[in-house]
């Protein structure tokens, strides 16, 4: 950007260089010639800057190619500086006039002032001069006066009228001097006038020359502006069309690509719409057709309906003559029955306080019959106490009895077992098994295991864990309870303590303030308990379920809805298991214990109880209501009693028995040999006691010479003899 | 027009119930039987030209009435029409403006003759309108903007300087200007009065004239000539702030006495009372009326502690250096702006006590002593004063016998002073040396834009130099215009594009 700069400083010099050459002949403006002289360097220095305008534009030009953005902005600056400029020697050029009368002015007043000091200077001279000259001729008036002699006196006079001629003449040479200076000065205020008036017209043309200069020059600027504005916006309107008309362009493809689809599926839509409409067309047809039908049937209906209107109407004036005479027996009849009804009355009316009287009658029969029932029932009830009491007397004789036979069966089969084990052990010599039946153990009548309460369950699992910290292994090996196996007893009891931590909500409120002083175990029987009486729980399969359900749920790691479903499904099947290993178990004892090592409940998690509880409670409703009539009933099975006995009977083998028998003939024979071995033993002994007996006799009376003696032998001899076959016979 | 006016606003009344009549009648041939040739003659003329003015219906019969040949709506002219021009006509006795709507309002202003009398129209209208078709009426060439831009202004200030331009002591009746106060008291703001006429004098004295010390004779003999006393009418004028007034005749010809020309003692003090009493005054001109330093000093001293007083022109009249001292000590009494002394006669002493007076003013922007003779002097004593000046933005010293001692202090003051904008020193004696050291002086000061040494015997180099960097100078004080934020040299280039773009 500094070219431009520099350039309006180097144009700035040309200006002040023909300014200057302008003012210089314009001051002294006395001179026509010089006047001359300056219009016409003024009018050069007008071509020069017309000149420089042109080359302003030329430049302007190349400025253009060089930068297209400021163009306007740029030739307005220039613009603004050559105005500014031209405004500025403007106003020199009319204020010179100005200044040139001022100056003249000030000359004049110079000049002035001198010739007033002169004129001053000159009058006082006079003034002295005549002022002496006027002394003069009055002193010479006192010597006048002194002369005596009249020819004396006409020549002083003469003389004094010489001297104030001569004055007088020189005032009125002076008076003469300065009129003639007035008019000169009169002339030089014509003159001056005329100058001023010619300063002021040329003051005039000036302005006047420079208003329309500037005039000129600013409509030039204004439309050298003008065009530079109007470059640019051509510039930016053909760019802009250009934009435009590419916008319109893809605009236009586009509208032609809309239109095409527009076209496109105007003329699916109209197939379409041909299409439907001869389908409508057709269905309208079909329609019609149908409708015509139907309206023909509906005629011929019409005139089936008239025809029976007809019909009917005649039927029907036919049924109404009828009628009438109908009607009129029936008035006959009505009377009749009127008759009749009034008759019927009073029989009502009897019938009546007949029905009042047999309502007492039934109602006090109906008392006593329910007083008959009442009775009833409550004999009934007793009847069924006492029936329950004799079932329970039935039972518990039946018990004792079967436990009585059992006794003496097993004291039987002990003793069987005891000799089987004696021929076996010391007969035999053959190392003997006890044989182990399921029966054996059996205590008790037979049943299905006597089902007992769940609470009872409770108490035992609670206690029984109690226990085991102490006796572990003792308990583990005398768990009569049957637990199915694949659960252990501590598992159920941590399941039970995280149910009932789990399911306070189903405890009631005021059970729950009675167990607070209650100890830690009694608190948990009583609040399970509460728990399965809430849930329906009350055997010990119920229980079995639910500890089995508990551990099936936890297998299943997440349980989600459906598989608890089918968790439910898996329940019925499971209990027959259950049944099956159950026997199993109580065979195979300690084998099967946790086979399949339950994983410990603790992997359940206490927010999954509530879920399982549920879906438990759900599965065991149905199973429930079907069984509930079943167990009021308990009969007694006692198709397995006869097999028990049987099978306590063959507690000993046919074969054992065979053996026995060839046993016992030998033993027979081997006793006879035996008695006859001991008879001789005995023999034996009481000949050797004898011969003792008698030795020691011998020796007594060998010994002692005392006679007594032998006596006393005697008797202890016979006597140890005695004992001896004794013990021989034992 | 009353009467013509009342007759058809009846007839309208009476034919719009007939017409209603014949409307419908005619709607419903029109409906029935389409276009008829005949339709004219179905509607009597009379009654359409009437009937068209009941507005409500005409919309309703132009669809039948469009075929009418004769139809024309300029027939009558609107009711509106015919109100506002009798409002025009009878506007003198009976002047109903502002109770009209804004548009009749216009309508009537617009159809006002401008000979309306002032007693009228002068409060009651404000319309610039108005106003200024009177001032085209009476005057060829009015300078709007002289005025504020206000014609009502223009036509009131210039009226008023008319009578006062006419009138004639003594035989003028003063109430011809003072009847005027209450009409244009709120509107005159400025009086500028270049001509005061003396009292009627006797025919024997023309011859007179012609002698040189006539003036003087005629001071001395005529202590009556005193001219019109202003001080009633400046008085009341309540707005007044510029008074400018050259005591003289214009267009006297071969009738010039010099005691046309005369500025008595006794206008003078009445002069001086007048503008002491205007509080309002801003501006007090008196020139060309021959004001030597006696008078000066009663009119200045009246304007001592003058409360609005800002501009002060006394140029071409006879002050000498008693005057300048007391318009020295205005300066330092008042709130004065500008002090115009140009063409007087003021000397070394005047100017110096004005200088001291100007070292600590804080007020005066403006100082013109063209055309006196302060000398080098006076020069050098005001230069020395503008060193502790912090106002002053305007010299003018043209024509006042400066040398190149001054010119030496002057290009001292540029160094240092940064408030002057503007001095003049054309016409002076400054020499080629003086020149040069003004260049010095110019070379540091950047605030100078103006710097006029036309026909100061200044080398052309040094005043083309001078130039230069009053160019610079202007550039830069043009930058500070546009954007005051950053002060950046003129010629980067840069700089004019930006404010413009």
């Amino acid at each position: 950007m500094n070219p431009p700069g520099s350039l309006g400083v180097l144009e700035e010099k040309e200006e002040e260089d023909l300014s200057i050459p302008v003012l210089g002949p314009s001051i002294h403006s006395d001179n026509p010639q010089e006047r001359i002289q300056a219009r016409r360097l003024r009018i050069a220095a007008r071509l020069e800057a017309r000149r420089r305008e042109a080359l302003g534009e030329y430049l302007d030009g190349k400025k253009e190619s060089e930068e297209d953005q400021s163009k306007s902005s740029k030739q307005k600056e220039e613009s603004r500086l050559k105005l500014a400029k031209l405004l500025l020697c403007g106003t020199e050029l009319v204020t010179n006039i100005q200044v040139a009368t001022d100056i003249r002015e000030i000359h004049r007043r110079v000049e002035e002032e001198e010739i007033k000091r002169q004129r001053l200077e000159k009058l006082e001279n006079e003034v002295k001069t005549s002022q002496d000259k006027f002394d003069e001729i009055t002193a010479k008036w006192e010597e006048g006066r002194q002369k005596r002699i009249p020819q004396d006196l006409w020549d002083v006079l003469s003389t004094q009228q010489v001297h104030c001629a001569a004055l007088i003449e020189d005032k009125n040479k002076l008076i003469s001097e300065l009129q003639q200076e007035l008019k000169t000065k009169d002339d030089q205020y014509v003159k001056d006038l005329k100058k001023q008036s010619d300063d002021i017209c040329l003051l005039l043309e000036r302005m006047e020359e420079q208003v329309k200069n500037v005039m000129k020059t600013f409509r030039q600027e204004l439309s050298y502006i003008e065009k530079a504005f109007e470059i640019e916006r051509q510039e930016l309107l053909t760019s802009n069309k250009k934009k435009w008309e590419r916008a319109l362009q893809a605009h236009n493809a586009k509208e032609l690509e809309y239109l095409m689809n527009r076209i496109k599926k105007v003329e699916d839509y109209e197939k379409q719409l041909n299409k439907q409409r001869i389908w409508d067309w057709e269905e309208y047809n079909m329609i019609k057709i149908k409708l015509e039908q139907d309206v023909q049937i509906l005629e011929q209906q019409l005139q089936q309906m008239k025809a029976t209107y007809q019909l009917n109407q005649e039927k029907l004036e036919y049924n109404f003559q009828v009628l009438k005479k109908r009607d009129e027996e029936s008035t006959v009849i009505k009377s009749q029955q009127k008759r009749k009804i009034n008759r019927l009355h009073d029989t009502l009316n009897n019938l009546r306080s007949k029905y009042a009287k047999q309502i007492k009658q039934f109602q006090e029969e109906n008392q006593s019959l329910t007083s008959d029932y009442k009775r009833l029932v409550m004999q009934f009830k007793e009847l069924q106490k006492a029936m329950r009491h004799f079932a329970l007397i039935d039972d518990k004789q039946f018990r004792e009895i079967w436990l009585m036979n059992e006794e003496e069966a097993k004291d039987l089969i002990s003793r069987a077992f005891d000799v089987d084990r004696i021929i076996h052990t010391h007969h035999l010599g053959l190392p003997w098994t006890a044989p182990d039946f399921w029966f054996l153990r059996n205590v008790g009548p037979i049943s299905q295991q006597q089902q007992k309460s769940a609470t009872q369950i409770l108490e035992e699992v609670l206690m029984q864990t109690e226990e085991e910290g102490t006796e572990e292994a003792a308990s583990e090996a005398e768990s009569y309870l049957d637990l199915p196996k694949q659960i252990s007893a501590k598992t159920t009891r941590k399941i039970l303590m995280l149910l009932c931590d789990e399911s306070g909500f189903l405890i009631e409120s005021k059970l729950l303030s009675l167990l607070l002083p209650l100890e830690k175990n009694e608190c948990y029987l009583l609040k399970l308990d509460a728990i399965f009486s809430a849930l329906g729980i009350e055997s010990e399969d119920d229980l079995y379920k639910l500890v089995n359900f508990f551990l099936r749920y936890r297998v299943y790691h997440s349980p989600s809805s459906q598989e608890q479903t089918s968790l439910m499904s898996a329940l019925e099947p499971g209990e027959k298991r259950d049944l099956e290993e159950q026997k199993e178990e109580s065979l195979g004892e300690g084998e099967a214990e946790e086979k399949e090592h339950p994983p410990s409940p603790k992997l359940i998690h206490p927010n999954d109880v509530l879920k399982i509880l549920e879906a438990f409670v759900m599965g065991l409703k149905k199973p429930r209501d079907s069984q509930a009539p079943v167990k009021l009933k308990h009969v007694r099975d006692d198709s397995k009693d006869s097999e028990y006995w049987e099978a306590l009977t063959t507690v000993i083998p046919d074969t054992t028995q065979n053996l026995w028998d060839a046993l016992y003939t030998a033993l027979e024979k081997y006793h006879l040999i035996l008695t006859q071995r001991a008879k001789l033993l005995i023999e034996n002994n009481s000949l050797e006691q004898q011969n003792t007996e008698l030795q020691m006799l011998l020796q007594q009376y060998l010994e002692s010479k005392v006679g007594d003696g032998p006596s006393k032998d005697g008797r202890q001899a016979a006597k140890g003899g005695s004992g001896a076959g004794a013990d021989i016979r034992k | 027009m009353q009467e013509t006016l009342v007759t058809p606003t009846l007839s309208v009344l009476s034919r719009s119930s007939t017409t209603m009549q014949d409307r419908s009648s005619t709607a419903g041939q029109a409906s029935s039987t389409g276009p008829q040739p005949s339709r004219p003659s179905v509607i009597p003329p009379p009654s359409k030209s009437k009937g068209w003015k009941s507005g409500a219906n005409v919309r309703q019969m132009r669809r039948i009435i469009a075929e009418d040949p004769e139809w024309s709506l300029a027939i009558v002219p609107l009711l509106t029409e015919l109100c506002i021009q009798h409002i025009v006509e009878n506007f003198q006795n009976n002047p109903i403006l502002k109770q009209l709507l804004p548009e009749h309002q216009q309508k009537v202003l617009n159809h006002l003759s401008p000979d309306l009398p002032l007693t009228v129209t002068a409060n009651l209208i404000d319309d610039e309108n108005y106003w200024r078709r009177c001032c085209m009426q009476r005057w060829p060439v009015c300078h709007v903007a002289r005025h504020g831009g206000s014609w009502k202004r223009l036509f009131f200030e210039r009226h008023l300087e008319n009578l006062i331009k006419h009138f004639i002591p003594s035989t003028t009746d003063p109430a011809v200007i003072l009847d005027l106060l209450p009409f244009c008291r709120n509107y005159v703001r400025r009086l500028r009065v270049d001509q005061f006429l003396p009292p009627v004098q006797l025919p024997l004295q023309p011859w007179n004239g012609e002698l040189s010390d006539s003036g003087s004779e005629a001071e001395m003999e005529q202590p009556t000539g005193d001219h019109y006393q202003l001080r009633d009418l400046v008085a009341g004028l309540s707005h007044l702030e510029e008074l400018d007034l050259v005591y003289g005749v214009k267009d006297c010809g071969m009738n010039f006495e010099w005691n046309l020309f005369l500025f008595t003692y006794q206008d003078c003090h009445s002069l001086a009372t007048t503008i002491k009493a205007c509080h309002t005054l801003k501006t007090f001109r008196l020139t060309r009326s021959k004001v030597d330093d006696d008078k000066a000093r009663i009119l200045i001293r009246s304007l001592l502690d003058h409360p609005a007083l800002e501009e002060l022109d006394l140029s071409h009249n006879l002050i000498g250096d008693r005057g300048a001292r007391a318009a020295a000590k205005l300066l330092s009494h008042s709130h004065l702006r500008v002090l115009t002394l140009a063409n007087n006669q003021v000397r070394a002493p005047g100017a110096q006590s004005l200088a001291h007076a100007l070292a600590h003013n804080t007020n005066l922007i403006s100082l013109n002593l063209r055309l006196n003779c302060i000398e080098d002097e006076g020069g050098q004593a005001l230069a020395h004063a503008l060193q502790t000046n912090k106002c002053l933005t305007t010299l003018h010293l043209g024509g006042n016998e400066l040398s190149e001692p001054t010119a030496t202090l002057l290009s001292q003051v540029l160094t240092v002073n940064t408030t002057l904008t503007s001095i003049n020193l054309s016409c002076n004696h400054i020499g080629l040396d003086g020149g040069k050291q003004l260049l010095e002086g110019m070379s540091d000061n950047k605030t100078l834009l103006e710097f006029d040494l036309r026909l100061s015997d200044v080398a052309q180099e040094s005043e083309y130099l001078i130039g230069q960097a009053l160019c610079a100078n202007r550039e830069a004080a043009r930058q500070r215009a546009l954007n005051p934020s950053h002060f950046i040299s003129p010629i980067t280039a840069k700089g004019p594009e930006n404010p413009v773009g």
